[in-house]
């Protein structure tokens, strides 16, 4: 019998997921901004101001007994230092590999980061798969839930920047 | 020297992998996705296989069964962030060695690796 997913375990199972990642791979803490995180998120919802220039979305799904999408959203600034933490890069290696490189480890974080939250409620009754990890760069990219869909903004900061993980998927 | 079958389609993996094992006396192959790992492992002959499961083209459990199914035998550590019950039961039906979940410290890594593999160090 799966567990009732309650608006406790959806954040329990998201802010532990963002903060595994980034301590285990990055030795970097991931710390939640209370009262930042409208459930489900709203429109007129202020968006943090550190990623109102060039930000890296990355996105993977997951499909079966629910189906959804995760998104996160980094800046420019913390995705390069991501990529360098990752893969122990100087800032101009990172400037010098590309957005290619980039795109590829941001891609990775997220699968990384889907596939611990994915688990979790997997493990509470809900079996799914993940899906390959997609990335898009852009200054004014906005995200719009399909009918029917329900959607959670969680905001992290890590070394004073923001990310932002943001949870949308359909109830039955 | 032993070699190294990396199966992943995530270059950032790869790329991390080649820096864990650079002190290591091994080679490292590379390969993208199954269908190329398959290619790869009747081709090189390694010695240990660390796979993904969510692959383009052909994932890795679909990879394992043809890889079995023809026999060969090389040890396998899974390496994936698709931890699920049932995904860890399909790969522990395949006989891999071990599994280890993303996201993952090196250290972890190489400690499982050296266990089914004995890695020395480059003089």
């Amino acid at each position: 019998m799966p567990t009732p997913l309650s608006e406790d375990i959806f954040q329990e199972c998201i802010e532990q997921a963002v903060q595994k990642v980034f301590q285990t791979m990055l030795q970097k803490t991931a710390t939640p901004v209370p009262g930042a995180s409208p459930v489900p998120a709203t429109a007129d919802w202020t968006w943090p101001a550190d990623l109102s220039a060039t930000v890296a979305i990355g996105s993977v799904g997951f499909a079966g007994d629910i189906s959804g999408l995760v998104f996160l959203y980094l800046s420019e600034d913390l995705a390069h230092r991501i990529v360098s933490g990752m893969l122990g890069m100087t800032p101009a290696e990172v400037t010098e590999a590309g957005r290619e490189v980039a795109s590829d480890v941001i891609g990775e974080l997220t699968n990384m980061t889907v596939g611990v939250f994915k688990n979790r409620i997997h493990d509470l009754g809900y079996p799914c798969k993940l899906t390959i990890p997609t990335v898009v760069w852009g200054d004014e990219i906005s995200i719009r839930s399909p009918r029917g869909a329900v959607r959670r903004t969680y905001v992290f900061t890590v070394e004073g920047r923001s990310v932002v993980a943001d949870l949308i998927f359909k109830e039955d | 020297m032993h070699k190294l079958l990396t199966i992943d389609d995530s270059k950032t993996i790869r790329l991390i992998l080649a820096r864990a094992f650079k002190e290591y006396d091994c080679a490292l192959i590379e390969a993208a996705n199954g269908e190329e790992g398959l290619k790869a492992a009747a081709e090189h002959k390694p010695d240990l296989i660390i796979l993904d499961i969510t692959m383009p083209t052909m994932d890795g459990i679909q990879m394992l069964t043809q890889l079995r199914a023809t026999g060969d035998q090389t040890p396998v550590i899974m390496l994936t962030a698709e931890g699920g019950a049932s995904s860890v039961e399909k790969a522990q039906h395949l006989g891999v060695s071990d599994y280890i979940a993303k996201p993952f410290q090196n250290d972890a890594l190489v400690a499982k690796v050296q266990k089914v593999l004995p890695l020395a160090k480059k003089a």
